[in-house]
C-alpha cells in the first residue's frame, strides 16, 4: 500500500506503527450501511445528542470507495450477503468492520433460512457489538475498542508475521461441528 | 383380564375391533357419550369410548397396557343411574349406558377439579426442580381441569428426597400421586413385583423391601410411564428440559427385539432414549439397556484415520488413510478375510458383502463375531436368510405353546421375553430346553425340558409325546438362540422337530446386526437374500445388480468362523478387514488376536479404539447409529429402519468408507443408504432351491461337571460404558449350582478351565446336577478369556478360594 | 418590521443556538447513567450468605425467544453445595450475540436469580468472548457473603433462603468454606 509497508522491522518501523494508527483511528470513514432498527441508532449516534463527529468520523460516505470502516447495522439477508461482499470488496484497505447488533453478529432471533448467520459468514468483523439494537453509546464503546485495535495494528514485517501466528491459531481451532453448548 | 383396546383409534368408532383378525365376532353395543350415541365392542371402557369421540378425560392411573385400577381418581364423570360420579378409566360400558364427561356435565366437571385439588394437596409444587416440568401430566392437567387457586393451608407431607429404588431409578415420594402404574408395570409386565404401595392413607407410598432393590432389567419404563415427577432416572436427573430437546424417532442398536425408540439431543449431545409407541413390537416398553446404554456413543471415540508407520499409529488423513488401505488390500485380493460386527446395519452388512465379493475378490466372510459352527452357518443359510418372517411377536402372544432352545430371552432378547410373558399369562405354555430353571422362565410360568450343556440335540429328538403334542397344535413356536451354534447337532434336531410337528421356527439372535448381516450375505457361501453362492442363477442375478461378471464372483464358499481366523493366524489370508468386531466376544480370544497380529495387512473399520485396532495397519473411524441412518433387521425379520440423529455428523458410516476404499481400487460400491436400499430392494429375496439343511448328529454332553452359560443384559459389553447407575443395577457375577452342589461347595466356588480359573460366590438355583452356570461376559467372570471354555467346556471345582 | 429574508432568518436559528446548552453526551470523559429499568448485562444473584440463587430450572431458557441461554443443572451433594435445596446450575451460559435483552428471562425466573444490570459496555472483537460462562454472570460477594461451595446456614433449610429469612453467612460457614480455608492458609 505504501512506504510503510516496505520498512525493515525494528525501531522506526513500531515508531511508524504508532504514528499511522493514531492517524487512522483518528479519521475513520464509514460506509452507510443501515439494513433495519439498528441503522436507526447508528443515526442517531450521528445526531446532536450522541454526536459521532466527535471521534472525526461524521461523513458517512455513500461511495465505498471513500470509506474504511463498515457499520453492518441490521440484520443481513441471504440477498443482502452478495451486495454486503461487494460493498466491502470495493473499500480501499485497511478496512474495518463492525458487526452492529446481534442479528449482523450472529442472526440474533432470527434463526431461520432468509437471514445471514452473523455477518462474519460474509466479510471478516472485527468488533462484534451486542444489543437490540444497541444504544449510540454502545456503538461509540464499539468504536473505541476498534480505536484501540487500530491503534496496535502492526505494519510490515510485523504484520506479516501477525498474519502467520493468526492462521495458525485459526487452523488448529475447533470447527463448529465440534464445539458443545451454545457455539454449535 | 378387562379388554383393552389396542386398535388405533380413528375418528369412526365402529371400526375399532375390525381390521384385527379376531376370530369371535364382536358384539357392538350403543352408548352415549356426551350426548354423542357411538357403537363399541363389549368391554369397552368409558374413557375409551371418550378418547374415540376426541374427548380428554383426564387420567394418571390409567394406562391402556396395564390393568385398570381407578386410583387416581382423576377421571371422574357422570354415569346416568348412577348416583356418585364413576371413574372412567373403569367404567365397563354396557349397552344403552349414558356417560357425561366434564364438557357436559357440571357433576363430573367439579368432581374433577375437587379430585385435582386434592391430589395437589401434598404435592410440593417444585416443578421449577423437577425433571417432569414440561411434560408432565400433572402439571398439564392441572392447569385444564383444575382450580386456579388451592384452598389448603396446613402443612404439606415431607419426606426425604430422593430415595434409591434401585442405583437407577430415584424416587421423590412427595411428588408422587399413588396411581400406582409403576407397581402395576412391575408387576404385570415386568415380573418383578420388587416395588409396591406401602402405609396407607395420607401416609401411602411407593416403596422397596429393605434389602431388595428394584433391579429389575425394565424399571426404565416405571420412569418413563410415572405421570409426575416422582420417578427419575439418575441418569437424566437435572439434565435437561424436554422444550430444549430434539426429538428424533430411532431404532434400539443393543440387540436383536428391535425396539423403536426416541432419541433425544441436545446441541449435539443425547441425553436421553425413550420408548417409543409401537405395538407390532414393543409395544410401550423397553430395556433399560436400550434406554440408558448410550454413554459410549461419545466416549473414546476414534477422531480421524490412522496409519500404522514404524510400529505405531499416527493421525493421516483421509485420502492418504484410504490410499494406504487400497493398496494394501490390492496386493492381498483374493486372499483377504472380512470380519463384520453383529452390530452393523443392513446396508454396511451388505457393503461388506459386496465389498468381500467384488473389491477383494474373496468369499471369507463372516459376521459373527461370537461362538459359530459350520452347522450353526448351514442352519441359517438353509432356514433363516433371506426367508420371510415365519414367526412374528403377534404369533408368539397368540400361540399355544412356544418352545425356547438354548435362549434365555429374558437376557438376550427382552422384549421377546415380554412378550412371551404376557402370552403365558394368557395361557400359552413356554418350554425352556436348557440346564437350568431360570427366574425368568418362572416369570412365564414355564418349564424346563432338561439338557446338559452340549446334549440339546438328544434333549430335543427325545422330547416326550406330551411337548409334541403342545409343539404340534397349530401355531406353535420355537424359538432358537445364538447359543445353538455350540451344541453340536442341536440346529439339525431343532430342523427335525419343526418339521414334524409343523412348529413355526424362528431365530432370535443376541445382536441387534446379525439378522440384517446374514439376509445381505455376510457369511461365506450366501449371497444377498440368502441366495447360495454355489448356485450360478444366483450368481447371474447378483452380478447383474453389481454390475460384475458372474464368473468374476468368486465360486467357491469361502472360510468361516474358527477356520477364516486359524487361516488368517497360519498365514493362508494375508489380510483382513474388520468391521466392530470386539476380539474377546469370540470363543477363543487368544486365536482372534493371533489371526489379526500374523495377517500381513489388517484395515479396521472402527468407532472405538480396540484390541483390533491397535494391531491394525490402517484405522478408518465409522459413524455410530447416532451419526448415520440405516436398517437394523430384528429376529422376526422386521426392518427396523432408523434416520441420522446428528444431521450435521462428520463422521461416515462403513458403507461409505467402503465405497471410497473400492474406488481407490478400481472398483465401486454404492455409498449412501438410499441407493443401497434401492440395490437390494431390486435384488429381493431368492425363491430358488436353497442350500442344504445340516444333518448333523447329536453330540453329546461332557462327563464331569460342565459350564452353562450366556450373557447377562447387563454386563462387561463395551456399549454399556460410561453409564455406572445402570452397571450398577446388573446381576451380581454369581455361580449357581444345584442345592446338592452348593452344600459340598460352601460359600465360594473356584472353577477352572482349560485357560484358567475364576472365584465366585456360590448361589443355590434350579440347576442341573454336575452343572455350574456362570455369566459369560460379566465383570469378574469372562469364560472365553479367563476360563478358556465355553459352555459345555467340562471344569474342575474346588469349594472356597478368595472371592 | 419589513419581513427578513429566509435565508437570514435561518443564520438567526443558528445563531441563538450557539447560546443554547449544549445537549451533546460527552461519552466516554461523562458517561450518562441509563434509567433503571434499562436491560443490561444479566446478572446472577446470591443469597445472603453467598449461595447461588439459580436452581439450575432452565425457565430463562425456555423463555428466551432468541435461544440464547444455555442452562445444565446438577445436584449439590453434602461435599459440594451452591444452592439451597436439590439443585443448582451447573452450566450457566448466554450468548450476548443472540440475546436480545427482552427481559423475558428476568420475568420466567422463580427465584429472582436473574436480574439485568446496567451494564452495557459489551463489544467484543470474537463470537467466543460474547458467550458469557457462569463466571463472568455471578454477581460479586458482597460483604458478609462467603464464595460457594459451602453448607446452609446451620439449623435452615431451602425455605428459608426463598422466605428471605437469612440475613447473612454465619461463623461456621464463613471458616469451612474452602475459599476461605484457602485464603487463611495462604
Amino acid at each position: 500500500m505504501g512506504l510503510e509497508e516496505a520498512l525493515p522491522s525494528g525501531v522506526l518501523l513500531t515508531t511508524v506503527e504508532k504514528f499511522a494508527g493514531y492517524a487512522r483511528k483518528g479519521s475513520l470513514w464509514p460506509a452507510t450501511f443501515g439494513l433495519a432498527c439498528c441503522a436507526i441508532e447508528m443515526m442517531a449516534a450521528g445526531g446532536p445528542r450522541f454526536d459521532i463527529a466527535r471521534y472525526g468520523m461524521e461523513v458517512f460516505r455513500a461511495s465505498p470507495r471513500q470509506a474504511d470502516l463498515m457499520i453492518v447495522a441490521g440484520r443481513v439477508s441471504q440477498k443482502m450477503a452478495p451486495v454486503l461482499r461487494q460493498i466491502y470488496d470495493q473499500m480501499p484497505n485497511p478496512k474495518w468492520v463492525i458487526a452492529m447488533g446481534v442479528c449482523a453478529s450472529s442472526g440474533g432471533m432470527f434463526n431461520n433460512y432468509a437471514i445471514v448467520q452473523g455477518v462474519d459468514h460474509v466479510v471478516p468483523v472485527d468488533i462484534y457489538l451486542p444489543g437490540c439494537p444497541p444504544r449510540p453509546e454502545m456503538l461509540f464503546d464499539a468504536i473505541l475498542k476498534l480505536h484501540d485495535k487500530i491503534q496496535d495494528t502492526k505494519l510490515g514485517a510485523n504484520r506479516r508475521a501477525e498474519i502467520v501466528e493468526l492462521e495458525q491459531v485459526a487452523l488448529t481451532a475447533p470447527t463448529t461441528l465440534e464445539m458443545k453448548g451454545l457455539m454449535r | 383380564m378387562t379388554v383393552t383396546n389396542n386398535a388405533p383409534s380413528g375418528p369412526s368408532p365402529d371400526v375399532a375391533g375390525a381390521g384385527t383378525d379376531v376370530e369371535v365376532a364382536v358384539d357392538l353395543i350403543t352408548v352415549v357419550v356426551d350426548g354423542v350415541e357411538m357403537r363399541v365392542p363389549k368391554g369397552t371402557l368409558a374413557i375409551r369410548a371418550a378418547e374415540q369421540l376426541g374427548i380428554e378425560v383426564p387420567r394418571f392411573c390409567d394406562h391402556p397396557l396395564l390393568d385398570p385400577v381407578a386410583a387416581c381418581r382423576a377421571c371422574l364423570i357422570e354415569v346416568e343411574g348412577m348416583p356418585k360420579p364413576q371413574p372412567a378409566c373403569a367404567q365397563v360400558l354396557s349397552d344403552g349406558m349414558e356417560v357425561r364427561t366434564q364438557y357436559s356435565s357440571e357433576v363430573a366437571r367439579v368432581a374433577q377439579e375437587g379430585v385435582m385439588e386434592f391430589l395437589l394437596l401434598n404435592h410440593p409444587l417444585d416443578c421449577p426442580v423437577c425433571d417432569k416440568g414440561g411434560e408432565c401430566p400433572l402439571q398439564n392437567q392441572a392447569m385444564s381441569v383444575g382450580r386456579p387457586e388451592s384452598r389448603f393451608t396446613g402443612a404439606k407431607r415431607e419426606f426425604e428426597k430422593p430415595i434409591n429404588v434401585s442405583a437407577q431409578v430415584l424416587l421423590d415420594r412427595e411428588r408422587c400421586v399413588s396411581c400406582a402404574r409403576c407397581t402395576r408395570f412391575a408387576e404385570q409386565i415386568a415380573g418383578d413385583p420388587m416395588i409396591e404401595l406401602l402405609e396407607r392413607g395420607a401416609k401411602q407410598q411407593v416403596g422397596t423391601a429393605a434389602d431388595e432393590p428394584f433391579d429389575s432389567y425394565f424399571s426404565g419404563n416405571t420412569v418413563q410411564i410415572c405421570p409426575v415427577g416422582a420417578l427419575t432416572s439418575a441418569s437424566y436427573r437435572f439434565r435437561s428440559r424436554p422444550f430444549d430437546l430434539v426429538s428424533v424417532p430411532t431404532a434400539c442398536e443393543h440387540c436383536a427385539s428391535g425396539c423403536s425408540l426416541r432419541t433425544d439431543y441436545r446441541r449435539g449431545v443425547v441425553t436421553r432414549r425413550l420408548a417409543w409407541d409401537d405395538p407390532d413390537v414393543n409395544e410401550e416398553w423397553n430395556c433399560d439397556k436400550g434406554r440408558f446404554a448410550f454413554a459410549y456413543l461419545n466416549q473414546g471415540r476414534i477422531e480421524s484415520p490412522m496409519i500404522r508407520e514404524h510400529g505405531s499409529l499416527r493421525v493421516a488423513s483421509w485420502p492418504e488413510a484410504i490410499d494406504a488401505a487400497a493398496r494394501g488390500l490390492a496386493t492381498a485380493r483374493g486372499s483377504v478375510g472380512v470380519l463384520v460386527g453383529g452390530r452393523s446395519t443392513v446396508e454396511d452388512a451388505y457393503a461388506y458383502s459386496r465389498f468381500a465379493r467384488t473389491a477383494l475378490a474373496t468369499d471369507h466372510i463372516d459376521f459373527r463375531a461370537r461362538q459359530g459352527s459350520a452347522e450353526e452357518a448351514a442352519f441359517l443359510s438353509s432356514k433363516v436368510a433371506g426367508a420371510p418372517v415365519s414367526a412374528a411377536y403377534d404369533d408368539l402372544e397368540s400361540a399355544p405353546a412356544v418352545l425356547l432352545v438354548s435362549l434365555e430371552p429374558e437376557d438376550e432378547s427382552p422384549i421377546v421375553f415380554l412378550r412371551l410373558r404376557k402370552a403365558a399369562r394368557a395361557g400359552t405354555q413356554v418350554l425352556s430346553v436348557g440346564a437350568t430353571a431360570t427366574r425368568s422362565l418362572g416369570k412365564m410360568s414355564g418349564r424346563l425340558v432338561s439338557a446338559r450343556p452340549g446334549d440339546e440335540a438328544n434333549a430335543l429328538r427325545s422330547l416326550d409325546d406330551e411337548t409334541r403334542a403342545l409343539l404340534g397344535q397349530p401355531g406353535a413356536v420355537i424359538l432358537v438362540g445364538e447359543r445353538i451354534a455350540g451344541s453340536v447337532g442341536a440346529a439339525s434336531a431343532v430342523l427335525e422337530l419343526a418339521r414334524e410337528t409343523g412348529a413355526a421356527l424362528a431365530w432370535v439372535p443376541r445382536r441387534s446386526g446379525e439378522r440384517g448381516a446374514l439376509d445381505a450375505g455376510a457369511l461365506a457361501g450366501l449371497l444377498p437374500g440368502g441366495r447360495p453362492l454355489t448356485d450360478e442363477q444366483a450368481r447371474r442375478d447378483v452380478a447383474a445388480a453389481w454390475g460384475v461378471e458372474a464368473a468374476d464372483l468368486p465360486s467357491e464358499p469361502g472360510l468361516i468362523g474358527a477356520d477364516l481366523l486359524e487361516a488368517a493366524r497360519d498365514g493362508r489370508l494375508s489380510a483382513l478387514v474388520v468391521g466392530g468386531v470386539e476380539l474377546a466376544d469370540f470363543a477363543d480370544p487368544g486365536l482372534a488376536v493371533a489371526a489379526v497380529e500374523n495377517a500381513d495387512f489388517v484395515v479396521s473399520l472402527e468407532n472405538h479404539h480396540s484390541a483390533v485396532t491397535e494391531l491394525a495397519d490402517v484405522v478408518l473411524p465409522v459413524a455410530v447409529v447416532t451419526e448415520k441412518s440405516g436398517t437394523f433387521v430384528n429376529w422376526e425379520g422386521r426392518p427396523r429402519p432408523f434416520g441420522q440423529v446428528f444431521r450435521d455428523a462428520l463422521t461416515m458410516s462403513d458403507a461409505r468408507v467402503l465405497a471410497m476404499v473400492a474406488e481407490a481400487m478400481g472398483s465401486s460400491l454404492p455409498a449412501d443408504v438410499a441407493s443401497i436400499r434401492k440395490e437390494m430392494g431390486a435384488l429381493g429375496p431368492w425363491t430358488g432351491a436353497r442350500t442344504p439343511a445340516p444333518d448333523t448328529a447329536p453330540g453329546a454332553s461332557a462327563d464331569g461337571v460342565v459350564i452353562a452359560s450366556w450373557r447377562q443384559l447387563l454386563d462387561s459389553g463395551l456399549m454399556q460404558e460410561g453409564e455406572p447407575h445402570l452397571a450398577a443395577t446388573a446381576r451380581p457375577t454369581v455361580a449357581i449350582v444345584s442345592a446338592s452342589m452348593a452344600a459340598a461347595l460352601g460359600e465360594t466356588v473356584t472353577i477352572s478351565g482349560p485357560a484358567g480359573s475364576v472365584t465366585l460366590p456360590v448361589v443355590t438355583g434350579d440347576v442341573l446336577d454336575r452343572v455350574v452356570w456362570v455369566p459369560t461376559n460379566s465383570p469378574g467372570c469372562h469364560i472365553h478369556a479367563d476360563l478358556g471354555a465355553v459352555p459345555g467346556t467340562p471344569v474342575q471345582l474346588s469349594a472356597g478360594g478368595a472371592a | 418590521m419589513p419581513e427578513l429574508p429566509q435565508a437570514v432568518r435561518g443564520f438567526g436559528v443558528t445563531f441563538l443556538t450557539m447560546f443554547k446548552k449544549v445537549v451533546t453526551e460527552q461519552y466516554p470523559e461523562q458517561k450518562v447513567p441509563p434509567k433503571p429499568r434499562f436491560h443490561g448485562r444479566h446478572q446472577l444473584n446470591r443469597w445472603a450468605d453467598g449461595l447461588e440463587k439459580c436452581v439450575g430450572c432452565e425457565l430463562c431458557a425456555w423463555a428466551c425467544p432468541a435461544d440464547a441461554i444455555f442452562v445444565e443443572g446438577a445436584d449439590n451433594s453434602d461435599q459440594e453445595r451452591f444452592s439451597p435445596g436439590e439443585r443448582y446450575g451447573r452450566v450457566y451460559q448466554i450468548n450476548y450475540l443472540r440475546c436480545i435483552f427482552c427481559g423475558l428471562c428476568i420475568e420466567a425466573c422463580p427465584t429472582r436469580a436473574l436480574t439485568m444490570t446496567n451494564e452495557y459496555e459489551l463489544a467484543d472483537d470474537s463470537r467466543a468472548k460474547l458467550i458469557y460462562e457462569k463466571k463472568d454472570l455471578l454477581a460479586p460477594l458482597l460483604p458478609g457473603m462467603v464464595a460457594p461451595p459451602h453448607e446452609m446456614v446451620p439449623g435452615t433449610t431451602e425455605r428459608d433462603y426463598y422466605a428471605n429469612t437469612v440475613k447473612g453467612a454465619s461463623p461456621e460457614q464463613v471458616t469451612t468454606s474452602p475459599a476461605e480455608a484457602e485464603e487463611v492458609a495462604s
